[in-house]
């Protein structure tokens, strides 16, 4: 019999069964969703939608790995804590540097997750992600063009995103992990204890995961003005700190503080005092981190302007899921090669608002059962003169157009809708 | 003997120098592959609105549509900016100079708020209060043809505070 006292600690050892297992279940989900998703700002939120609406157990799936990179965050914090506890900086100084090195990975991969469905909380957490880079001492500006791979936020940033999220984290994960495994031995590793945690924890979030669907903000194009972005629970201390911080401060709280308390705790099995050190770090931690995250809470509960705002928002939200998901056209780029201006000269709010539809040059498409006309030649019909086209944009079924065709006025204005109109009429098979 | 193990220690060092030479050619292509591309900071002056509909107290908010070339794709980016005819028509970037989240108008309080991090900024773009250092920026202006225009300048031109 295993006397009570070591079974005890067996069980308090199992923090390491829970994190294996939520580890499995985010490479799992996530090269799942990979088979769907595409890194590209005009498609990213429609394959994300088409995930979360139409593939079978897409919304589940995807809430298994949005609720479980935040699971894997906290329970890695808890495994630290745990070694903390029984003084493995020292007697198993391998086990312990692996469990800082997996917390700082996972909030990585938390970090550059959040921007790849390309939503209104991407777009957010995207600029956040910018200004962190940008307000670093030094380095800031230089940071901040190698994250974006340009001066602005545009499509090559999401592949950047995509690449580390994808590739770079989890090959640092699995190094990690496989050190860690071939230095030891691997029945302590998959104990009965860890097992039978790690099943728990599971079975946990897979019930969650049922409940809770995964949010998707808004698409960039539908964003409202006044759209109020919310981080994941294990950004909620960072988000809450930059209130309280200017730019270069909140750099500093964000990227190089979080950088030197893991570098510090790395290094623990090699220097003196370890105790008061790692215990102050800890301590701190677990406190900053509980109070802010409970303070962001609380001021979202009693301010309530933006209570009934993240209400609405919610509800919008609810709304969106029941619609039918709406395919997006293909254009492929070989229209553009023939050797004419690759704009093609249509009107910028052509390009933006009809060109998914109606093609980059008028040439029409199809999508499934739906049929989108071409434009050439359009005004050889009847009733399609420039001002009639106009009269179409503001009002489809008053010229016996159905959706997916609809009205414009919300979006163009008259001069606009004008400028459109007099392409349109040029164009020519 | 010690000739038998400085020749093992030399046979160890030769696939070690191999694997070093493979790394150092690819990381050095690695390094011109992933550095930013940046473009030449547009010039263009983008329309705003026409100044006749520029009237009223209030700050009015507008898109502007930038059109960029951004690595292989042609990005038509809207930006938020805000219009004060009170203020003979300055255009504000709604950018928030933290950390660059985009500031909605509150009619109700009479002045700008970031959705992210609690600055408020009054209506003429000053700082009232919060985590920002400095007010909204203002954007280079010009009225050509009855038209407000402004050129856009993305973010990395100003600073954070």
């Amino acid at each position: 019999m295993t006397p009570p006292i070591e079974k005890a600690r067996e069980w308090l050892e199992a923090t390491g069964g829970i994190v294996a297992v939520l580890l499995l279940v985010q490479f799992v989900t996530g090269v799942l969703l990979a088979f769907y998703y595409v890194p590209s700002v005009d498609h990213a939120y429609t394959t994300v939608s088409y995930v979360e609406k139409v593939v079978s157990s897409g919304a589940w799936l995807r809430a298994l790995h949005h609720y479980g990179s935040q699971w894997l965050a906290f329970f890695v914090f808890l495994h630290v804590i745990r070694l903390f506890l029984t003084r493995a900086y020292v007697s198993n100084k391998i086990q312990w540097v692996v469990a800082i090195l997996l917390l700082g990975l996972a909030m990585a991969a938390g970090g550059t997750g959040y921007s790849l469905p390309w939503d209104a909380r991407a777009f957010f957490s995207t600029r956040i992600a910018e200004g962190l880079m940008a307000g670093l001492p030094f380095v800031g500006q230089m940071a901040r063009l190698w994250l974006l791979g340009g001066n602005d936020i545009s499509t090559i940033t999401l592949s950047r995103f995509f690449a580390l999220h994808v590739f770079v984290i989890p090959a640092c994960v699995i190094a990690v992990v496989a050190w860690r495994m071939f230095r030891s031995n691997l029945a302590e590793i998959f104990g009965y204890c860890h097992a039978i945690a790690g099943g728990v924890v599971f079975l946990a979030l897979a019930m969650w995961s049922l409940k809770y669907r995964a949010p998707l903000g808004p698409s960039l194009a539908a964003m409202p003005v006044n759209y109020v972005p919310r981080p994941g629970a294990q950004f909620l201390w960072l988000y809450q700190s930059l209130k309280y911080l200017p730019g270069g401060l909140g750099s500093l709280a964000g990227v190089a503080l979080p950088g030197i308390v893991l570098t510090i705790l790395v290094l623990l099995p090699w220097i003196k005092r370890q105790r008061l050190i790692a215990g102050t770090i800890l301590g701190l931690l677990v406190v900053l981190v509980a109070g802010t995250t409970a303070a962001s809470y609380l001021s979202d509960r009693s301010d309530p302007q933006t209570s009934r705002q993240l209400s609405i928002q919610a509800a919008q939200e609810d709304v969106w899921r029941r619609e039918p998901f709406k395919p997006a056209p293909i254009t492929l780029a070989a229209a553009t090669t023939s050797g004419e201006d690759p704009s093609g000269g249509a009107p910028v709010m052509y390009r933006k608002f009809c060109a998914n539809c109606h093609g980059p040059n008028g040439e029409g498409a199809r999508q499934g059962r739906l049929n989108f006309p071409p434009l050439l030649d359009v005004s050889a019909k009847p009733r399609r003169t420039v001002n009639d086209i106009v009269e179409i944009l503001k009002d489809p079924p008053a010229y016996g157009l159905s959706p997916p065709m609809r009205s414009f006025t919300d979006k163009l204005t008259d001069e606009q809708m004008k400028e459109i109109g007099e392409w349109i009429v040029k164009l020519k098979r | 003997m010690d000739h038998e193990q400085s020749r093992r220690s030399f046979l160890k060092i030769i696939p070690l120098g191999i694997l070093a030479g493979v790394f150092a050619s690819i990381g050095g292509a690695a390094f011109r592959f992933l550095r930013p591309k940046l473009s030449a900071a547009s010039e263009s002056w983008l329309d705003v609105a026409p100044v006749a509909e520029l009237t009223g107290p209030q700050p009015l908010s507008r898109k502007i549509v930038a059109e960029q070339i951004a690595g292989w794709a042609i990005d038509t980016e809207e930006h938020s900016v805000f219009v004060l005819p009170a203020k003979n028509n300055q255009v504000l970037s709604a950018v928030c100079p933290h950390e660059g989240c985009e500031v909605a108008w509150d009619q109700n309080t009479n002045r700008f708020s970031c959705p992210c991090h609690e600055s408020y900024f009054g209506p003429d773009g000053t700082r009232i209060s919060g985590p920002a250092r400095r007010g909204l920026d203002p954007l280079p202006m010009r009225i050509q043809d009855g038209k407000l225009q402004v050129q856009y300048i993305p973010q990395e031109q100003t600073t954070r505070a």
